[in-house]
C-alpha cells in the first residue's frame, strides 16, 4: 500500500472511531484548546514541571480532580479559577479527551 | 612587592603567601571561613530540596505499588475512581503532590497516611524513580 493511501485509511479509521463519541471528544478538545493547553499542552504532555502531565491519565481521576478543584475540596489558586468555569459536561469531555491522548503517563511495574 | 591591585601580582604573591601560611597555619583560618560562608547557601539549598536517587526510590515503593503499580486499579474509599498513573510524571510534581498529602492540603486518607511517613529525601527518591519510568512518547 502506498504512503498516501495508508494515511487516508488511517484517517478514515480514526474518523470512524472518533465518530463513536464525536460530540464529547470534539467538545473536549475545543475546551482543552481554550482553557488547558497553555499549561498542560494540547496533548497533555506538559513541558513544564510546575504542571502535571495529563496525557493518558485515568479518565475518572481527571474528572475527580476537576470536580474537586471546582468544589474547593482540592485547593489550588490557578486550577480553582479554571475549573470554576467548567460545567459538569465540560469536565466529562475534558477528562475523556486527555485520557485518550498518547499515554505519556504509564503504570510502572 | 607593591601594588596588589595589578593582575600579575598574584602570581608572585601567592607562593610567598603559601610559604608564610605553612609557617603559620592560623592565617589559613580566614580563607577557610570565607569559603565556608560561600558554601553555606548551597548547603542550605541542598537540604531544602534533596536531589532524588531513582535506585533508592525503587526500593521505597512497597507502599506505592499495591495501587499505582497495577493496571486499571481503582480506589475503594472514600470515593471510587481510577488510581492515577504516576509513571513518567514530572518529579517536581510528584514531590508537590506528596507534600500536599503530608500537610493535609490534599485529603485522600490512604495517601495522607503514606505521605506522612515519608521524609523529604524519600519523596525526592520516589519522584526520581517514578518520573524516570516514562513512556517513549513523553518529553522530559
Amino acid at each position: 500500500m502506498t504512503g498516501p493511501l495508508r494515511y487516508l485509511l488511517v484517517a478514515v479509521l480514526f474518523g470512524a472511531v472518533a465518530a463513536a463519541g464525536a460530540a464529547d471528544m470534539k467538545a473536549g478538545e475545543a475546551k482543552a484548546k481554550e482553557v488547558c493547553q497553555a499549561c498542560h499542552g494540547l496533548d497533555g504532555n506538559s513541558p513544564t514541571a510546575d504542571y502535571p502531565k495529563l496525557g493518558g491519565q485515568r479518565l475518572d481521576y481527571l474528572a475527580k480532580a476537576l470536580r474537586d478543584y471546582k468544589s474547593g475540596a482540592r485547593k489550588n489558586a490557578i486550577m480553582a479559577g479554571f475549573a470554576g468555569t467548567l460545567s459538569p459536561q465540560d469536565i466529562v469531555n475534558l477528562a475523556a479527551y486527555y485520557a485518550a491522548q498518547p499515554p505519556v503517563l504509564v503504570v510502572p511495574h | 612587592m607593591t601594588g596588589f591591585g595589578a593582575r600579575t601580582d598574584y602570581a608572585r604573591v601567592l607562593p610567598a603567601l603559601i610559604a608564610s601560611t605553612a609557617k603559620n597555619t592560623m592565617t589559613l583560618v580566614p580563607p577557610i571561613a570565607a569559603l565556608a560562608l560561600l558554601a553555606l547557601p548551597a548547603l542550605v539549598w541542598s537540604q531544602a530540596t534533596p536531589s532524588g536517587d531513582p535506585v533508592a526510590g525503587q526500593r521505597k515503593t512497597q507502599m506505592c505499588g499495591g495501587c499505582h503499580g497495577i493496571d486499571g486499579w481503582r480506589t475503594a474509599y472514600p470515593e471510587v475512581y481510577g488510581v492515577p498513573k504516576i509513571g513518567g510524571q514530572h518529579p517536581a510534581y510528584i514531590v508537590k503532590a506528596l507534600q500536599a498529602y503530608k500537610s493535609g492540603e490534599r485529603n485522600h486518607p490512604s495517601m495522607r497516611a503514606i505521605a506522612a511517613s515519608l521524609s523529604d529525601q524519600d519523596m525526592a527518591d520516589l519522584a526520581a524513580y517514578y518520573g524516570g519510568t516514562e513512556s517513549k512518547t513523553a518529553r522530559k
